[in-house]
């Protein structure tokens, strides 16, 4: 019992929200935290007391008209928002949390907690999530790479093993007309199993990009795309690209990529245009379709759906370039990327 | 040469032109293997198409059902399209462009090879009417009176 005190003081004592307990309005005790705080800001204790009085008096106010307030309900403890000012008169945003402790004899606490630590936090959670998200993605990659490699190439190939097998028998008879129409369809099998694997190797790091750069790898994404939806999509390519980094023509290309995925998988599109633009000092894509769109707004706040839309957008801020998206329900989509360019 | 494709192909044309008009289907096609390049398979004669945007397809092998078909060298037939796994446009672009319900779809062999040169493809736009084995065996019919080896 003792020993488990003296957890409860270390834990109040080198708690990192700053603790005051109050009693009859005076200052009872405090923590190392608030001790701390005090010294570095200038405000009064009585200041924090008046407000923290004043919000209360509100609230108990009876002629608050909002009598069963649900939110209320689920707040037990009063949370104010306070700013506080450094010397340097930096300033510092803090929430102010009231726990009443002994209402016999007028003892309660407040425990200041730094906004900015809460949203560093945040931005941590949130960090670690898109983390995550990306090493899922190359894992899925990975999964469906093996998958494609072990059910098209592999399958191919040994299909092909099977019908060169089948040549021997037709080479015994002097077969003319069996061996040709055997060597025919190893022919056919070959083909398919090398636009396979070329649409695989397309699909990992299309080599235009390397090879010839970024319109003419749009251009090739674009009708592969076409190819394997029957969705239309325009290429409008006015821009040199030869000067950018190749950094940024990957991004370029994987945001292409998938902002049209995203449209075909989702929106329902029967069109989409790609459209790269040089301006003064700026080169921009955008990827407009006609699909059915999105509340940007439901999107824009944290959740598991729109990290992908998370990724482009810190894969371009990344490189000094804005993202943005335009949507709304029933009026398609417009992915936009733009760099800075000299 | 030149003849016998165009005899070919003016026997899938038929063929595709007589089921439409014998039968119910909303939607009848066929999907050739091209001669040259690297012998994409599209689909080169419709009926019933709501849309040009079938033309723009290549099939994939494996993927989808009639990709299905050509990998296999079998009919498949599924119902219920837009809530399974072929409700998408990159797992069966043809069903999702013609916003078909269900769809049949057999092999047709190349006469030279005996290796699959391409698909026909029957499908209804509304969830009442639905494919069966029997839809199957209809084609079939079909393909053996037209003589459509291509």
């Amino acid at each position: 019992m003792l020993e488990s005190t003296s957890w409860i003081e270390k834990n109040f004592s080198e708690s990192p929200d700053a603790i005051f307990i109050f009693q009859n309005d005076a200052l009872l005790i405090s923590n190392q935290a608030a001790k701390t705080l005090l010294e570095n800001y200038h405000f009064s204790l009585t200041y924090l007391c008046s407000l923290m009085q004043s919000v209360l008096a509100q609230q108990r106010n009876d002629t608050d008209d909002c009598f069963h307030c649900a939110i209320k309900e689920v707040m037990p403890n009063r949370a104010i928002p306070v700013t506080l000012k450094t010397a340097d008169n930096q300033k510092l945003a803090y929430f102010l949390v009231v726990t009443p402790l002994d209402d016999a004899q007028h003892t309660y606490s407040l425990t200041l907690k730094s906004n900015a630590m809460l949203q560093r936090m945040d931005q941590v959670a949130q960090q670690r999530k898109l983390v995550q998200y990306v090493n899922r993605a190359h894992e899925e990659e990975r999964k469906r790479l093996s998958q494609d490699l072990h059910d098209s190439i592999a399958q191919g190939v040994y299909s092909a093993i099977m019908g060169i097998r089948h040549l021997e028998p037709a080479t015994a008879a002097t077969d003319q007309a069996a061996f040709r129409s055997q060597a025919k369809l190893i022919e056919n099998q070959l083909y398919e199993t090398l636009s396979e694997v070329k649409g695989m190797a397309l699909d990992i790091r299309p080599s235009v990009l390397d090879s010839f750069g970024l319109v003419p790898a749009l251009k090739a994404l674009a009708q592969r795309l076409e190819e394997n939806t029957g969705i239309t999509i325009n290429v409008i390519a006015r821009a040199e690209t030869e000067h950018l980094s190749e950094d940024v023509q990957t991004v370029f290309y994987r945001i292409a990529q998938e902002s049209m995925t995203n449209a075909i998988k989702h929106a329902k599109c029967a069109e989409i245009n790609l459209i790269l633009i040089q301006h003064p000092h700026l080169i921009s894509l955008e990827i407009i379709d006609d699909g059915s769109g999105f509340d940007t707004q439901q999107m824009g706040s944290f959740n598991g759906h729109s990290l992908g839309l998370m990724n482009m957008n810190e894969r371009v801020k990344a490189l000094q370039g804005t993202f943005h998206i335009d949507s709304s329900v029933g009026n398609g989509t417009t992915v936009r990327a733009e760099f800075p360019v000299v | 040469m030149g003849d016998i494709l165009n005899d070919s192909t003016n026997l899938a044309s038929q063929l595709v032109r007589q089921i439409y008009m014998d039968e119910d289907f909303d939607f009848v096609g066929i999907a050739l293997q091209e001669n040259s390049g690297l012998r994409k398979i599209r689909w080169r004669y419709a009926a019933g198409y709501t849309s040009e945007r079938f033309r723009k397809i290549v099939l994939r092998s494996g993927i989808g059902i009639a990709g299905l078909v050509v990998r296999t060298g079998k009919p498949f037939l599924e119902n219920d399209l837009q809530h399974n796994q072929y409700s998408d446009y990159v797992s069966c672009p043809i069903t999702q462009i013609e916003q078909l319900t269900s769809a049949a779809a057999i092999p047709l062999f190349d006469h030279e090879t005996q290796g699959v040169g391409g698909v026909l493809l029957v499908g209804y736009r509304h969830a009442q009417q639905q494919v069966t084995q029997q839809t199957i065996a209809h084609l079939e019919h079909y393909r053996q009176s037209a003589g459509v080896l291509i």
